[in-house]
């Protein structure tokens, strides 16, 4: 079998995973949600104020419940020996990553994009002709969440404490992606899009797209080592 | 055992090392005339900017003995990835404490979100981590492969950290070296200074690592020892 079926076999087996086990999904979506309302209290009334957020809110609830999802995407696994299972068979380790990573990705997007519309309608935010290119922010930045998350996950999976730990040791290295994801989707999203342009959002996609190649290659390449037997 | 004795070789390093250190402060502090701009300040330029480079160096050494002890496996390589990772983390939280005490007088405030400081308050947290997950993991040879999987990122975040914090906001003093070869915009004097506190700290970073590997040999030596007289069959593989 070519490599590329493998990947799209174990992404399928994972997204699969993900949408039977219903409460888990239903349980991270409504707590993306609560982050959205738990921020916007901690943010005060200010309309103004919740507009200015709303980006980062959007990110913020992102980051949180991708962390969660990535971990979870293990636990099951692990749960039944599923994943040894999965070592066993002669998929590359590089695959599986690639499988798993497609199946987090897709969730962290569609999340989002439910986030997306959660808080257009939340804070009565207007959407602009920025779609295309707030679409392309939100798939390049769950992205680069996912690369790092499914490789953090995988490391931290049998680990103590590894519900503080991943985020503990993911959240530094996509510092790059919140901060480029949160300052492209200002400029096309919410106050500063009245007055600013969309192609002010052209170098944060950039450096959102290196990052997503630059780890996926660094990501896929030493992966083995980390689910090594 | 003879092995545990601190070879004279490395106790002469230690001490050249101190007295180089007591120069270079010597010359920091009262040889170096003060700076048109910056006054008295630029004093503390010459420790916080000479540590900074250092920090930086022990995580590329880190990030190459972890990549060779990923291709050979061998114990030794392991030993050097994280001796340089604990000097990194050092000189890491030296470099942020000399970048406060100098954002203090002259910005006002202890922290700013300058790049370089946001970036290696960054590589602070990423070392943080790297040595919880150690301790989190008792299988040595995982260890040894996680880490050195870790302190890669850590690399390859490098880049990616400092753009993201240099477009985010930037109050630092503009670069006075340019590292691209583009030319130095300092006083002959202040860098001649500048360079030997570089050395110094340099020295002082290798004598830590020549240090720290030897204790890591002695540990493992030790390790080695106990695993063969206690009760075998405790190590969980994963």
């Amino acid at each position: 079998m070519s490599d590329l079926v493998l990947v799209l076999a174990v992404a399928h087996r994972d997204a699969r995973q993900e949408l039977r086990s219903r409460a888990v999904t239903v349980a991270t979506v409504f707590f993306s949600g609560i982050t959205v309302v738990i921020l916007s209290f901690a943010l005060g009334p200010d309309p103004d104020d919740l507009r200015r957020a709303a980006p980062g809110i959007l990110w913020v609830a992102l980051a949180f419940a991708g962390v969660i999802s990535a971990a979870q995407s293990y636990q099951n696994e692990l749960a039944e020996g599923a994943f040894e299972q999965l070592l066993i068979s002669p998929i590359p380790r590089a695959a599986i990553y690639v499988g798993k990573l497609l199946a987090n990705w897709l969730t962290m997007f569609l999340l989002g994009l439910l986030l997306l519309a959660a808080i257009v309608i939340l804070f009565d935010l207007p959407l602009g002709r920025g779609g295309p290119l707030l679409a392309a922010t939100l798939a390049s930045g769950t992205l680069g969440f996912s690369l790092i998350a499914t490789f953090y996950a995988a490391l931290t999976a049998n680990l103590r404490a590894r519900e503080s730990l991943l985020p503990v040791l993911m959240f530094p290295v996509v510092v790059p992606v919140l901060l480029a994801a949160v300052r492209a989707t200002e400029t096309l999203l919410g106050p500063g899009q009245a007055t600013g342009n969309p192609a002010l959002a052209g170098p944060w996609l950039q450096l959102l797209v290196g990052f997503d190649l630059a780890y996926l290659v660094v990501c896929t390449a030493i992966f083995h080592f980390v689910v090594e037997e | 055992m003879n092995r545990a004795k601190r070879p004279l070789w490395l106790s002469g390093l230690g001490l050249a090392t101190l007295l180089l250190f007591g120069t270079g402060a010597v010359l920091a502090l009262t040889v170096s005339p003060p700076d048109v701009n910056q006054g008295e300040l630029i004093r503390i330029m010459y420790a916080h900017v000479s540590v900074a480079w250092v920090c930086f160096l022990a995580v590329g050494i880190s990030a190459l003995f972890g990549g060779l002890y990923l291709w050979r496996g061998r114990a030794g390589h392991d030993a050097w990835a994280v001796a340089s990772a604990e000097g990194a983390l050092l000189f890491a939280a030296l470099t942020i404490v000399g970048g406060m005490t100098y954002s203090k007088p002259t910005l006002g405030v202890y922290w700013t979100w300058d790049a370089k400081l946001t970036l290696t308050a960054l590589l602070l947290a990423l070392l943080v981590g790297y040595f919880i997950v150690r301790a989190l993991i008792d299988d040595r040879e995982r260890q040894g492969r996680v880490s050195a999987v870790i302190m890669l990122v850590v690399l390859a975040s490098l880049p990616f950290n400092y753009l993201a914090a240099e477009w985010f906001r930037t109050l630092h003093p503009a670069k006075s070296i340019n590292l691209d070869g583009s030319g130095v915009t300092m006083e002959p004097a202040f860098v001649r200074i500048l360079l030997f506190n570089t050395a110094v700290a340099v020295l002082a970073f290798s004598y830590f690592l020549l240090e720290r590997v030897r204790l890591g040999r002695l540990e493992s030596a030790r390790q080695d020892e106990a695993e063969r007289e206690g009760p075998a069959g405790e190590a969980v593989h994963v």
